[in-house]
């Protein structure tokens, strides 16, 4: 699936059909024939990559005028990503998260989100899906860094169909975005999507005990097996799916606060400054004393190889062990029922 | 080269010869020394080096329209060094895009737009910078979006010697190199100092123009107070699709017999050292 679509289901007006008939792809390709399809109606479009691999870029492809790839040049990407858009052009910038995030970061500061330029920051592996490749290629911190900047709209993807839709609503969108996305190939959320809206999470399951709140590849698709789990163990578990980290769906958060008794963050990112961090502000913010059960890498490294699989699992991100460590924290009485904060002072 | 625009509306003196070029520069220098004597002072050696090359460009070559900064046809000038702002507000209200003595009176106030590091706010202005390093990439930027959308306008980019330190810089000539943006030029304004002091005793920039030459750049070292070698350096026709570089030989606080050719980095003038500067430059406190 690299050379132009001629044949089968259109990407842009059924794209359930079409990532049916195209069900290997990963989100990183799925973003690319996403966005060779729009810009076919969209003149003002630009893709800039930095040597990022891939045979066949359907984008490349279809708009060799408007595709450059910049070499291995990711900081002046962001630079140039910016003085493009000020020409009018609406720029997707597309390369590896830990390059993005963090090689490039002051330029994504200064490029896009203070003058909150018409750009558009796409980033592969996301997470630790580069797994073997090692940490060097791992983006754990990238969610709490592009979150902490004013202005930045951070996106994380649970899905080949959010991708398409988040693309399309990425182009609506007249500022700054980062979309974070994994390296390998998504399964496909059976929930179904009435319309899409950067900022409004997404209650695909509901349940009154437990409130799963993840984002991105790994978590949603982590916290829907928990969720399994934790039903046949007598435990009912509502899942929603913070896909925009930023602007967050505060409402969302407290819906769950409110309609269950436990809150637990599932996400491939450090348990610190990514969607875990932001559920814990939240509820401190709006004075509910509730304990927040962080899923999600233990602030540590994964120095040594191991498939994308086993990195998950030695940090506890998989159905099992969340909904094991869920169990745990509901049998401790003052885990769920916290006295409110007020009376603690004594 | 675009010509200078001669519309009757425009206030750009394109039409100036040198000596009205010089007088230009000398008001410009005046503004900057009184800005260094404001509460918080300013950047001043690494501003007044580069009063020709602002005049130069703003007074000569490019096109633009002060009464209507954003105007779509215009050419740009980003100034990658700043640090140098209060020469940029200068040379800016020099020619036209807002009150020179309004720049002095806010320069560094509270709630003002004119901020110690170049601000996008400013009239003229199209990108906030100072964190150095990001201006040719931003200029590398502007000018591949104009060459894509079939437009002429030009970029000219101002960086600093000492900046030249950043590899972002080298990343955006690479670029630009590759992508023949022939509507890019830089210029380097070749002070040979930086905040620690002098260049080559830190970091050394020898040899600009060869390495800029071997990026695959048009590149011409000048005298950068000479308006006239400047002048002729910017207009020059193009000899092929590279972009163009100008090393522009300068002095820290050129221009203010003063400081004898080592001009400060950074000066909060005192009313005295205020009318002892003017006076060294030949004008009436």
């Amino acid at each position: 699936m690299s050379g132009p679509q001629t044949e089968g289901a259109d990407l842009a007006s059924d794209p359930e059909a079409w990532l049916r008939e195209n069900p290997k792809l990963p989100n990183r390709q799925i973003f690319r024939h996403a966005l060779a399809r729009f810009a076919e109606q969209d003149s003002r479009l630009v893709l800039l990559e930095a040597d990022l691999g891939g045979a066949g870029d359907p984008f490349e492809a279809r708009h060799k005028s408007r595709y450059f790839n910049l070499g291995i040049c990711e900081a002046t990407m962001l630079d140039m990503a910016c003085g493009m858009a000020h020409v009018g052009h609406v720029v997707f910038a597309h390369t590896f998260a830990p390059f993005g995030a963090m090689r490039a970061c002051e330029q994504v500061r200064l490029g896009m989100a203070y003058p909150q330029a018409n750009v558009k920051l796409v980033c592969d592996y996301g997470g630790v899906s580069g797994a073997f490749f090692g940490p060097t290629h791992h983006a754990i911190e990238d969610l709490a860094i592009l979150r902490a900047m004013p202005g930045m709209t951070v996106f994380s993807p649970a899905d080949g169909l959010e991708t398409i839709l988040a693309t399309r609503a990425m182009i609506e969108h007249d500022g700054p975005v980062y979309m974070r996305l994994g390296r390998n190939r998504v399964s496909r959320l059976e929930a179904q999507r009435e319309g899409f809206a950067l900022g409004r999470a997404h209650c695909i399951r509901e349940g009154s005990d437990v409130g799963l709140i993840a984002h991105g590849e790994i978590g949603v698709s982590v916290a829907l097996e928990a969720a399994s789990r934790l039903e046949a163990q007598g435990v009912s578990a509502r899942v929603v799916n913070m896909h925009t980290l930023k602007p967050l769906d505060e409402a969302a958060i407290l819906e769950t606060a409110e309609r269950t008794r436990l809150l637990v963050t599932v996400e491939e990112h450090n348990i610190l400054g990514g969607l875990g961090g932001a559920v814990c502000e939240t509820v401190c913010a709006h004075g509910l004393g509730r304990r927040v059960l962080r899923m999600g890498i233990q602030d540590r490294y994964d120095p040594l190889a191991g498939s994308h699989e086993s990195l998950l699992l030695g940090h506890g991100l998989d159905g099992a062990s969340v909904a094991e460590r869920v169990l745990g924290s509901l049998s401790r009485p003052h885990a769920v029922a916290p006295e409110p904060v007020t009376t603690r002072r004594n | 080269m675009i010509a200078a625009t001669t519309d009757a509306g425009l206030e750009c003196p394109s039409d100036d010869g040198i000596g009205a070029l010089e007088a230009h520069a000398k008001h410009i220098r005046r503004l900057i020394v009184r800005l260094a004597a404001t509460p918080t002072g300013c950047h001043l050696g690494g501003s007044l080096s580069l009063v020709e090359i602002l005049v130069a460009l703003l007074g000569r070559v490019m096109r633009t329209r002060p009464g209507n900064p954003r105007w779509e046809e215009r050419d740009h000038l980003i100034l990658s060094k700043g640090h140098a702002a209060a020469g940029l507000y200068a040379a800016l209200s020099e020619f036209g895009f807002f009150d020179p003595e309004e720049l002095v009176r806010r320069y560094n106030a509270e709630g003002s737009i004119f901020t110690g590091h170049v601000n996008a706010k400013a009239p003229g202005v199209d990108f906030s910078t100072g964190s150095l390093g990001h201006g040719l990439g931003l200029g590398t930027g502007l000018s591949l979006g104009y060459r894509l959308r079939g437009l002429g306008n030009r970029v000219y980019v101002i960086c600093g010697d000492g900046e030249m330190g950043e590899g972002s810089n080298w990343e955006a000539i690479q670029i630009a190199s590759h992508q023949r943006l022939s509507n890019l030029t830089i210029i380097i304004d070749r002070n040979r100092g930086q905040n620690d002091g002098p260049t080559e005793s830190i970091l050394s920039q020898a040899a600009l123009a060869d390495r800029l030459m071997m990026f695959g750049f048009e590149a011409i070292e000048v005298d950068g107070h000479d308006l006239r070698a400047l002048c002729n350096a910017l207009e020059a026709p193009a000899k092929g699709t590279s972009p163009r570089a100008i090393i522009a030989r300068t002095q820290k606080g050129a221009g203010v017999p003063m400081f004898k050719g080592k001009g400060p980095h950074y000066a909060v003038f005192t009313p005295e050292q205020l009318r002892r500067a003017l006076v060294s430059m030949g004008e009436v406190p």
